[in-house]
């Protein structure tokens, strides 16, 4: 879910978790992305770009504590 | 849709699909987000905080599973609504998506729907852990508030009395099927042990006779009552090989979403899947407090519902800010100290070692999981 610092590269999607955790310990593997492989990240990359392009200017900032830019303290 | 600006971009939140997308700072500037102040300064192993919580707001529950991980008792220490409340309001305010709601059995907390509801005001997603023992087509109604909601089968007919000590399944079935008549987002949360582990296709089979969207397989831990049987319940050597290839069959064999908890990564790596996939789809071992963090009943902050160390109050925003900020040293410390042979695993940087829980259980906090097939092999080896 990580990257090397790219302020100059171009926009890309890094990293994906899909789905929601209800339990006690966190997801740790999704079996099904796994039995596609490097053919499911590009699947995947291709639709959230879609979807995320979609959705400009209709994202909504969450969570202000220790980011200034975005507003109030909690 | 909700975002949060991270040190190496953002992480999107989607509805529909459910995910989480982390992006660069590039994209975040195309979706029309402003430089965030996280942008600058080097970077970071960690997030600004979790992105999902697991909030234990009791450990009160009758069912008294012989192996419960929070050594739940009918009179157990439950938050009250104020302090549910309140812990919301903090975790919103730090950007946390998706609060798992735990215990204990939040079903027998009657102001649980409140929390719940309140929960979804502040921007949070609240999703459900129950045994679902009690349920009523009127509870199963007001449960269209949670996210996703996962009922705890750990066997199916005699197999469920084995693993829990009672008899339990028929209302397990039914708390299921009330529930997927209400909505789509009902899943199977299974945990797995060394007598568990033959008849795991028959849980899947059961999932997908209900037409539910997911099962989720859990290692056995050794916390709470679970301690005890900890030795006789932990997987054999070739069940601990064999998860991994079990959990694709039977993702193949019925079509049904099969998800590994975070203990199980040693398991998954040791079958060298590719890293970049593994990477991109968020394949993970231990995240305590980093993805995930927990809440206890008196507030306190953990890396991890089954051990690890108190890093303050959630009900003091100081504390929680330094906890977020730079705590959790515990878990996000492992890395930089990593014995043999995790040091020159190339999967270190996912796995983290594996469950400090279990570790801890095995001797010292601080080793190997010993049940990643890699660590046992490494250590026959230096044994010979």
């Amino acid at each position: 879910m990580s990257s090397k610092n790219d302020d100059d590269a171009a926009p890309r999607i890094l990293g994906v978790r899909f789905g929601v955790n209800p339990n006690s310990s966190s997801l740790g593997v999704d079996v099904t992305y796994l039995l596609f492989g490097s053919g499911a990240v590009m699947v995947a990359t291709l639709m959230l770009s879609a979807w995320l392009r979609g959705a400009r200017g209709k994202l909504e900032p969450h969570g202000s504590a220790g980011d200034p830019s975005t507003g109030k303290a909690p | 849709m909700k975002v949060r600006a991270e040190w190496f971009g953002g992480i999107v939140s989607l509805e529909r699909p459910r995910a989480l997308v982390s992006v660069n700072r590039a994209m975040m500037r195309l979706l029309g987000i402003a430089a965030s102040s996280r942008w600058s300064g080097p970077s970071r192993d960690a997030l600004s905080a979790p992105t999902e919580v697991h909030l234990v707001i009791s450990r009160q529950c009758s069912a008294g599973c012989k192996s419960c991980y929070v050594d739940a008792t009918p009179n157990g220490p439950a938050m009250s609504l104020e302090q549910a409340k309140a812990a919301l309001d903090r975790l919103a305010a730090h950007g946390v998506f998706h609060v798992a709601l735990g215990g204990g059995e939040a079903l027998e907390l009657d102001y649980l729907f409140e929390v719940a509801e309140h929960a979804r005001r502040v921007g949070i997603l609240p999703n459900l852990t129950t045994a679902g023992l009690g349920l009523t087509p009127a509870i199963a109604e007001r449960c269209k508030v949670f996210g996703q909601i996962n009922v705890s089968v750990d066997g199916v007919g005699a197999d469920y009395e084995q693993a829990r000590g009672f008899n339990g399944f028929a209302r397990a079935e039914r708390a299921l099927r009330l529930l997927r008549a209400v909505k789509k987002e009902v899943g199977i949360n299974c945990v797995v042990s060394r007598r568990s582990y033959p008849n795991l296709g028959r849980v899947v089979a059961l999932a997908r006779k209900l037409r539910l969207n997911e099962v989720e397989l859990l290692r056995f831990k050794p916390s709470g009552r679970g301690l005890a049987t900890w030795a006789d319940e932990d997987l054999t050597p070739e069940q601990a090989r064999g998860i991994f290839p079990k959990a694709q069959w039977l993702t193949l064999r019925h079509l049904m979403r099969i998800k590994l908890d975070c203990s199980f990564a040693p398991m998954v790596f040791w079958h060298r899947p590719s890293l970049a996939v593994a990477r991109f789809f968020g394949v993970v071992g231990c995240e305590g407090g980093n993805l995930l963090a927990s809440v206890m009943p008196d507030g306190a902050l953990t890396g991890c519902s089954f051990g690890g160390p108190n890093e303050g109050s959630i009900f003091d925003a100081d504390a929680t800010r330094r906890a977020f900020d730079g705590g959790f040293s515990a878990f996000r410390g492992y890395l930089a100290r990593a014995p043999e042979p995790c040091r020159s695993c190339e999967y270190l940087s996912l796995c983290k070692g594996g469950c400090r829980v279990v570790a801890k259980a095995a001797g010292d906090w601080w080793q190997p999981d010993p049940g990643c097939p890699r660590v046992r092999a490494h250590r026959a080896e230096a044994g010979a």
